[in-house]
């Protein structure tokens, strides 16, 4: 009798566990936008730690600081803001500035006049003149490959201008091309340039 | 004083020893000391005046490179201070500095002051700078002073823009280059200007 009963009580036991793997075996049925609000949902409230950092530092927050050390960091940023504008804004005119090396008489914009001089034999050639101060050393001539003339190109600014060549470092001599200038007040001759606006003569 | 006079004040007084510092270093480079001394005395009492002084500092300059000595050098500069405080007044006190310094080589090529003023006259509107560059650049090429600057005044008074200007002076230089005196290139190139006009007494 016991014999049968434990019988029936396996084959119960047997129709419940075949009816949960049924039940398991069902396929799903999700309405999916609800269930991706409640995904979105859950996962805005689980902290992060990125999103927690952002979150704080919007946090209005006070400082105390004192005096002497809110004007050291305020001049320390002014300096640095001046600093930051200086060392941009060189950056265009850099070339200009280049250009320019022979202040007087040249400057950005100015226009560019060639100068050439036919010297075969020498070893060196410059340009001196009213708009770079008279220096044998700021405008060197360069020398053609073949033929031995001489020649740079040089900004200068509208106007009269007199200057000349300084051959080999000490010969001075006129531009044979141009109007030597009246009146020799040191003994050796200068040309005459007329630089217009439009260019040169 | 208001704020904005005070800042443009404080900024003028920063930059006014830069300025001389500059143009100190040059000369202070190139000149010894006393002559120096005596051409920045000059260039002081001039820039006073109202003359420009960079055409002072260059022909120091210029003095310097050819190595003249400093009594040389003085003379120049002094001169040229003389030529450009004429040139100022000749051409009137709105004459920009470009046609004061082309002024100052037109008188020291031998123009009369009365001249400059008379182009000026003749020029209300416009440079006269290229004018009187080429008036000088005549002159040194041979041309007769009273000649060039009569047609030269002519030229400008007819409203003859630079570039013309300039295109007649190469025509007289290039009718000398050929073998035309210079007063009968320009006598040339005159008539071919004005054809109407009566021809240049020529000395």
């Amino acid at each position: 009798m016991h014999q049968h009963d434990d019988l029936d009580a396996m084959k119960r036991g047997d129709d419940v566990l075949e009816r949960v793997v049924e039940e398991l075996r069902r396929p799903l049925r999700v309405n999916t936008a609800l269930f991706d609000a409640r995904v979105m949902d859950e996962v805005l409230r689980t902290p992060s730690g990125l999103r927690e950092r952002i979150a704080s530092l919007m946090q209005p927050r006070t400082f105390r600081v004192s005096p002497l050390i809110a004007l050291a960091a305020g001049l320390l940023f002014a300096v640095a803001v001046v600093g930051s504008v200086l060392y941009v804004l060189p950056s265009s005119p850099r070339a200009a500035r280049t250009a320019t090396r022979t202040t007087p008489g040249t400057a950005p914009g100015s226009p560019i006049v060639q100068f050439g001089f036919a010297a075969p034999h020498a070893s060196s050639v410059a340009l001196v003149g009213d708009f770079n101060n008279w220096d044998p050393k700021a405008t060197p001539l360069r020398a053609a490959s073949t033929g031995g003339v001489w020649s740079v190109e040089v900004p200068i600014q509208p106007g009269r201008h007199l200057y000349a060549f300084v051959v080999n470092g000490t010969v001075w001599r006129p531009d044979p091309a141009a109007p030597k200038a009246t009146g020799e007040d040191f003994g050796e001759p200068n040309s005459a340039l007329i630089v217009a606006d439009q260019g040169m003569r | 004083m208001t704020n904005r006079s005070l800042v443009l004040f404080t900024v003028a007084l920063l930059c006014a020893p830069v300025a001389l510092r500059a143009q100190d270093a040059r000369l202070d480079a190139r000149l010894d000391a006393r002559t120096r001394d005596a051409v920045v005395a000059l260039i002081d009492s001039a820039r006073a005046e109202g003359i420009p002084s960079e055409p002072l500092v260059q022909k120091a300059l210029e003095g310097a490179s050819k190595h003249a000595d400093g009594p040389r050098i003085l003379t120049a500069v002094r001169l040229l201070a003389g030529e450009l405080g004429d040139a100022r007044a000749a051409l009137g006190p709105s004459s920009t500095d470009a046609e004061v310094i082309a002024g100052a080589s037109a008188l020291h090529a031998g123009i009369a002051p009365a001249a400059l003023s008379r182009m000026r006259a003749s020029r209300t509107h416009g440079s006269l700078t290229v004018a009187l560059a080429v008036l000088s650049d005549l002159i040194a090429r041979g041309v007769p002073g009273d000649t060039a600057t009569t047609v030269i005044s002519a030229l400008t008074g007819a409203g003859a823009p630079d570039a013309e200007l300039l295109r007649f002076q190469q025509g007289v230089e290039r009718d000398i280059a050929q073998g035309a005196t210079p007063a009968a290139a320009l006598g040339v190139r005159a008539k071919s200007a004005f054809p109407s006009a009566a021809p240049l007494r020529t000395p």
